[in-house]
């Protein structure tokens, strides 16, 4: 608002005495209920609000508004795409590099990745086209690769509105990746569980190991929802459940992403053979590293779960409690029982083996008996076939 | 509407069904309506037409709408519905049964009583035959059953009725445009609708199947869309606007529909609209009607000149002549609007429009206001009218809103400009009107409606506590329309010493500046920064409140005097004397002084001062030095 500029005050004025008590008498008029004003003007008189509380609350529902509506896109809302910071590199980098650049910082979606739905990528590379658009910075600088950072952002468009391409790209996520560099292998773990003192301490470092772990790798499930960590408290049949889940775990993750290119310019079909045969191969072995990989997440998972060290516990306990609740019952006589039970037992196991070796005994007498008759039997053939013998040369 | 098999086409209003639930305004006059979404969007129907007729045709089976309605005048009057707004929630005998009917005429609804209604000849499709037994089936034949004639058939509408078939095919346009469903409207109404229309445009509006959101006087519609307006101005421009719009301003609104002219003088405070005095002029003297009947005659003239066929229109009487009538009447709306774009010639084509004979003729911008001299006065006449029944100058207007297709008209503006100040804000001269911006006559109402609209459904979707109160106050006769305003203008008055003063500061002892007009709605608060000079040794800032009385004062000069600095009045009269206008301020009554002492600076110093009248009249006032740190002092004049 411009000053309006008035004269000096006269040194030698002083204020009029006898001012009026009051200003003159006050017409009645009619509102048109129309327009903002008169909304603000109902709010303050059935709010009771003076001025400048409601001039407060006028901001404060501006800035939730504001707020709520994102910013940019002239006010539209931008579903949460949001302002991301753009560091020098990335506006370098070199279109033709296009494999190694992360489409999700390109189109700044780094907070929300492969959790972006199609609306806000479509949001998102509007408002940077509108930003970076070759038309746009004519003039501004003469250097020629002032459409590079353009054309990283068509390219980035370009893999995230394909599903296919967008689920190869997520399948090697840079981030991702990076991530998973720093999944603790179970000697680290168990190094790590050293330093711990208490159980309380061990629980919170294996819910903070596993638990973004988990989540992480959820996203390549092909049966959803996934089942996560959960807490402490979980019972058996939960526990179990997860890790039934994970040890069956199908993924989709998948490694097209990082073939080698097929040198298109050579004619030899031997050579792009060779090629995509080795992209094959590379992919199949990909696949089964990873596979292995999160295989031995969850077998370190479940090695160093405190709710299974727990639940096995509880298991013992609850079977010690019950012989431990039995005996209790009934009292001394039990404990004699537990003797004659035994002596029983004994008793049975000696009559058992007196009966084994006697059936021992039995077989190998019919055995010896069975033999001895056969013997017979053949002395008596051969007697018979002599004495024929005997009777033909006769 | 879906497909019979279910899927959904694109831009149906099923499938958008997402996103913000869309509102719209819609202008309901009584010749032309129109819809709007927003301030930028005037929405346009399947024919393109933003200004849609309000008519409805029958023609055998078929049913016109809208511009296509229009058209059924000439050959199909008698089932052509027009002009049916007007006679909402009226009963049939309190409506003048004089006037000639170029349309369907208005009968008494034969089964209910006192309710006009129309007759109109329809075609009913025949029933099917009924299945004939199969005992006595005759013998086959390949020929198929030539399908039964339609049956004539009389069919009675309801004004009401009309009403609705028409909102609805509104409705469907505004869908059709969006691609999704409105939730809700907001319908504008004149000023002198009374509650039986207001009510029986509701039930119409409601089973059209519209939410209406509010129905929305006109002066309100325009109050929205001008402030609004103003807003947009000051975002797109603030830097390069030297003059930017007051606040607080008087307007004067001239609504030239088809059949009425409408006046109404409002008072725009800060946003808040008080409506001083409206008049309404409804005899068809005024209005487009009457525009085009004097371009009918001059064309008619025309026609007779130069074909030697006698052709008498407006109003005619021969049926050939009242079919040429009703011809002409639909070619001149181009030309009329041709005129409105341009100063140079419009031309007129009729094909065999009387004999069998062709007519083209045109007629250029300044022919065409001599031929519309009457009407021009007229306009004058009830705005001069209206000015003295308000006891308002017209040098106190300071802004005119046109409304309405006529309006566009550069003559109209100009035949009154002589009543305003030369410096009064008027569309033609912010270059609204031919370019389609926001000051925009045809669609103003409807685009004030539509943001109205939108400002509803958030009131509502932003609940809160008391949110029914706050919806409810914007029904027509809410207690909270009820308002105080301030007879008289606050202002503050820094004196100066006598012998450097001269003209008007020399009057009242020293500069005044107002800070509360008159007729603001209270309670009102206003904020201004100052830059009083100071030297270094009075360093005091200080002014005296005052309340004061403004008039007209009016100077004869005698020409030729220089060009007064303040805006004037020329009226060259014989003698070479011109009427000279000016405000003239008489000190009231003194409420008291506001003193400053020591304030930093070395020349002039920013105090910003903020007034507030309570709604009793009790009147606070706040110095307070921009500079950090500065002095802050106060003033309050009981009730």
């Amino acid at each position: 608002m411009a000053a309006i500029s008035l004269p000096a005050l006269p040194a030698s004025w002083n204020p009029p005495s006898d001012p009026s008590s009051s200003i003159s008498s006050l017409n009645e008029r009619k509102l048109i209920p129309a327009g903002r004003a008169y909304l603000h003007h109902v709010q303050r008189t059935v709010h009771d609000l003076s001025f400048d509380a409601h001039d407060a609350h006028v901001e404060e529902e501006r800035k939730r508004h504001a707020e709520l509506n994102g910013d940019g896109l002239n006010g539209e809302d931008d579903l949460g795409v949001g302002e991301e910071e753009e560091p020098f590199e990335l506006l370098q980098q070199d279109p033709k590099e296009w494999k190694k650049q992360d489409h999700y910082q390109v189109l700044g979606l780094s907070h929300l990745r492969y959790k972006a739905t199609p609306d806000q990528i479509k949001v998102a590379h509007r408002k940077k086209v509108l930003k970076h658009h070759p038309d746009k910075k004519a003039g501004q600088s003469h250097t020629t690769n002032d459409d590079g950072f353009f054309k990283c952002i068509q390219k980035a468009h370009e893999v995230l509105t394909n599903a296919e391409r967008r689920r190869q790209f997520d399948s090697v996520d840079p981030e991702l990746l990076a991530e998973e560099e720093d999944d603790p292998s179970s000697s680290q773990y168990q190094k790590l569980l050293k330093t711990k003192k208490d159980a309380g301490a061990e629980q919170t470092l294996f819910f903070k190991t596993f638990v973004p772990i988990f989540e992480r790798e959820a996203r390549f499930s092909k049966k959803q929802p996934v089942p996560m960590l959960g807490q402490y408290e979980d019972g058996k049949a939960a526990v179990e459940g997860f890790y039934n889940f994970w040890y069956d775990f199908d993924s989709w993750r998948s490694f097209e992403y990082l073939d080698k290119e097929v040198n298109e310019g050579s004619d030899s079909r031997d050579d792009k053979r060779y090629t995509e045969k080795k992209n094959k191969s590379e992919r199949a072995r990909r696949k089964k590293d990873d596979t292995a990989r999160l295989r031995n997440l969850v077998d370190l998972a479940m090695n160093v779960d405190p709710r299974i060290k727990r639940i096995r516990q509880e298991e013992k306990e609850a079977r010690e409690a019950k012989k431990k609740a039995a005996n209790q019952k009934v009292g001394g006589p039990a404990k004699k029982t537990k003797a004659e039970e035994e002596a029983e037992k004994k008793k049975a196991e000696e009559e058992k083996k007196a009966k084994e070796e006697e059936e021992k005994a039995a077989r190998a007498e019919a055995k010896k008996a069975k033999a001895a008759a056969a013997n017979a039997a053949k002395k008596a053939r051969r007697a018979q076939r002599a004495g024929e013998e005997g009777a033909d040369a006769s | 509407m879906a497909a019979p098999n279910g899927s959904i086409p694109n831009g149906s209003a099923a499938a958008g069904d997402t996103g913000a639930p869309a509102v719209v305004g819609i202008n309901f006059g009584n010749s032309y309506a129109s819809i709007a979404r927003g301030l930028a969007e005037c929405i346009a129907n399947e024919d393109g037409e933003r200004q849609i007729a309000c008519a409805v045709a029958f023609q055998g089976e078929e049913m016109y709408l809208g511009n296509q309605a229009k058209h059924q005048l000439v050959k199909n009057s008698q089932n052509t519905i027009t002009g049916f707004r007007n006679l909402l929630g009226k009963k049939f005998s309190e409506i003048p049964q004089s006037q000639i009917a170029l349309s369907a005429p208005v009968i008494q609804h034969p089964t209910e009583p006192d309710v006009p209604a129309y007759r109109v000849q329809v075609l009913q499709p025949a029933p099917s035959p009924l299945p004939k037994s199969a005992a006595h089936t005759p013998a086959a034949s390949n020929v198929a059953t030539p399908r039964s004639e339609p049956i004539s058939a009389e069919r009675i509408l309801s004004v009401s009725e009309v009403t609705t078939i028409f909102l609805k095919s509104l409705l469907q346009s505004a869908e059709d445009f969006l691609g999704k469903k409105v939730s809700g409207a907001v319908i504008s109404v004149p000023a002198w609708f009374d509650t039986p229309a207001r009510a029986a445009l509701s039930k119409a509006a409601e089973d059209a199947g519209i939410t209406v959101l509010q129905l929305l006087d006109e002066a309100g519609a325009i109050s929205v869309c001008t402030i609004a307006r103003d807003a947009d101005l000051e975002k797109d421009d603030a830097a390069s606007k030297e003059d930017p719009t007051p606040a607080d301003r008087t307007a004067l609104i001239v609504d030239i529909g088809a059949s009425a002219l409408e006046l109404a003088l409002i008072s725009l405070s800060s946003g808040l609209s008080t409506t001083l005095h409206t008049s309404t002029v409804s005899d068809g003297s005024v209005g487009g009607d009457a525009l085009d009947s004097a371009l009918i005659r001059f064309f008619a003239k025309d026609f007779t000149k130069k074909t030697k066929a006698p052709l008498s229109v407006a109003p005619s009487t021969e049926p050939q002549d009242k079919r040429a009538e009703a011809k002409l009447r639909l070619a001149v709306e181009h030309t009329k609007r041709t005129l409105s774009a341009s100063p140079g010639a419009a031309t007129c084509s009729v094909e065999s429009l009387k004999d069998g004979l062709d007519y083209t003729g045109s007629i250029n911008r300044m022919r065409f206001d001599m031929e519309a001299r009457a009407v021009y006065t007229a306009i004058g006449r009830s705005i001069s009218k209206l000015l003295e029944e308000a006891g308002v100058d017209g040098y106190a207007v300071d802004e005119v809103v046109y409304v309405g297709g006529s309006a566009c008209l550069p003559g109209v503006d100009e035949s009154i400009a002589d009543v305003f100040r030369e410096d009064v804000r008027t569309p033609f001269k912010a270059g609204t009107v031919v370019g389609g911006g926001s000051g925009d006559p045809t669609t103003v109402l409807a685009r004030g409606c539509a943001l109205q609209a939108e400002l509803l459904t958030n009131i509502a979707s932003a609940g809160g506590e008391k949110v029914d109160e706050i919806t409810g106050s914007f029904a027509s006769g809410s207690e909270h329309t009820q308002v105080k305003t301030t007879s008289r203008t606050i202002g503050l008055l820094v004196p100066v010493a006598a012998e450097s003063a001269e003209g008007s500061i020399a009057e009242l002892g020293g500069v005044f500046v107002p800070l509360v007009r008159k007729e603001t709605p209270l309670p009102a608060r206003r904020r201004n920064v100052f830059a009083f000079a100071i030297s270094p040794d009075n360093a005091r800032v200080g002014f005296e409140l005052w309340e004061v009385a403004e008039g007209i004062k009016i100077d004869r000069i005698k020409l030729p005097a220089p060009e007064p600095e303040e805006g004037e009045e020329p009226e060259e009269e014989e003698d070479e004397y011109e009427e000279v206008k000016s405000v003239t301020l008489a000190k009231e009554k003194y409420l008291g002084s506001v003193v400053l002492e020591d304030v930093k600076g070395s020349k002039e110093a920013k105090v910003e001062v903020t007034v507030s009248v309570s709604q009793e009249g009790k009147v606070e006032v706040k110095a307070r030095e921009v500079a950090e740190g500065g002095k802050e002092t106060s003033l309050s004049v009981g009730a």
